[in-house]
């Protein structure tokens, strides 16, 4: 048996360092899943504004495409997870992470639903009895609270990765939530695309060239 | 200077201790759940009181109270950034998480104001609660935490199905299950391990 080998302090946390940088060819740095729903949230939110601006109405709610790109994310997570050797730290926080998010998600559409079916019938009302609708519409303030719970899981990982792109992303959702509640439901969607570009699909895109180049360097490497 | 040389094991067990610390950090600075969780608490179950028991109109005026939690943060960060401490990966995880969680609910606040605070409001705070306990539930590998965030989500989903009044009391819940009490847990066990 070979003696135990010594590793100097130095040593130790090179070690460390590289079996963080070794997992992080996983699933959230190689940026495809920030990119898929970045685009998805911005095409959406874009296509519902046309349906808004001129008139029209597709056989289908835009918004089943959200829930279309679950089947990708759900098979490549588990493509991931198998060729995946080492799990570290950061790959179990962000798991959770955006899995809470996942949750938050569903339940504030249950939510605003539910707030939607006992409000509706009574602005509908009261714009039968007085013959103009009602100052407030909860319709016009959906999308801020969406942009809120953007921002938390976007901000989080963009700080605890030091990934500043992803960082500004997460304040770019807060503000254009707060901005949302100031404006109509056709500005409110382009804020969303807006946000949803900056906050993923960018960041996305930055991750992803920055991963072929590690890939490639690697490879060269090893040749 | 000579340098130390550490054995794999003994670079895992510098690991292991960084993690452990981590935790002991967390349930030292419980007393920001503790203060934030009894200081909603008091306001959710004083506005119930107030509005729904004594008809008082200015029911509201009881979340003033959290400018005594504003008070006492600002106090205890200043604080304890005065007492350096080793910067852990967890404790990081954790600081950045509920930073990122404070930012929310100050934006919330922001469009609660706009749309009016007479909306039901609380099913979205209830959201959050269990939101940023779920996710430090596992980071700190702390059950308690992890199932008060669950909890709080059921009743995120329960409150919207009650008035505006009685949402104050499912907040009130939330704030118990998923704060106070994990928080007390988090301690005892501190004081256990650490007499």
């Amino acid at each position: 048996m070979q003696p135990e080998k010594q590793l100097t302090e130095k040593e130790s946390l090179d070690l460390i360092a590289m079996m963080i940088s070794k997992a992080r060819d996983s699933n959230h740095d190689t940026g495809w899943s920030a990119m898929m729903w970045g685009a998805i949230i911005a095409v959406c939110s874009l296509v519902k504004l046309s349906e808004i601006h001129f008139g029209y109405q597709l056989p289908f709610d835009i918004y089943w495409l959200t829930l279309l790109a679950v089947v990708p994310q759900i098979i490549m997570s588990i493509r991931e997870k198998k060729l995946r050797k080492v799990k570290t730290y950061d790959d179990i926080y962000m798991d959770y992470l955006w899995l809470a998010f996942g949750i938050s998600i569903f339940l504030l559409i249950f939510i605003t639903n539910a707030v939607f079916a006992v409000w509706e019938p009574v602005f509908d009302e009261y714009t039968k009895l007085t013959g103009h609708n009602p100052a407030f519409k909860f319709r016009e303030f959906n999308a801020s609270f969406f942009l809120l719970l953007y921002g938390i899981p976007t901000f989080v990982t963009g700080a605890a990765c030091k990934f500043k792109p992803m960082l500004v992303g997460g304040i770019i959702c807060w503000v254009c939530a707060i901005l949302a509640v100031f404006t109509t439901i056709k500005i409110d969607l382009l804020l969303t695309a807006f946000a949803a570009v900056f906050a993923w699909l960018v960041p996305g895109i930055i991750l992803e060239r920055e991963y072929r180049k590690a890939k490639k360097g690697l490879e060269q490497a090893h040749v | 200077m000579q340098e130390e040389n550490f054995s794999p094991e003994q670079s895992l067990q510098l690991i292991r201790s960084m993690i452990d610390k981590a935790k002991q950090d967390m349930s030292d600075n419980s007393i920001y759940f503790l203060v934030w969780g009894w200081i909603t608490f008091i306001a959710c179950t004083g506005q119930f009181f107030l509005k729904h028991i004594a008809g008082y109109a200015q029911h509201y005026q009881v979340w003033w109270l959290i400018i005594v939690g504003i008070v006492f943060s600002t106090w205890k960060g200043i604080k304890d950034r005065k007492i350096e401490k080793a910067a852990t990966y967890v404790g990081d995880s954790m600081r950045n998480l509920w930073m990122g969680m404070g930012i929310s609910f100050f934006v919330l606040s922001m469009i609660l104001t706009k749309i009016g605070w007479e909306f039901p409001v609380f099913p979205f705070f209830i959201l959050l609660y269990g939101l940023g306990t779920f996710v430090s539930g596992n980071i700190l590998k702390f059950r308690p935490l992890l199932i008060g965030g669950i909890v709080a989500w059921g009743l995120a989903i329960g409150s919207v199905y009650v008035t505006y009044d009685y949402q104050l009391l499912f907040g009130a819940a939330a704030i118990l299950f998923s704060y106070i009490i994990p928080a007390y847990m988090l301690q005892a066990r501190n004081t256990s391990a650490h007499p």
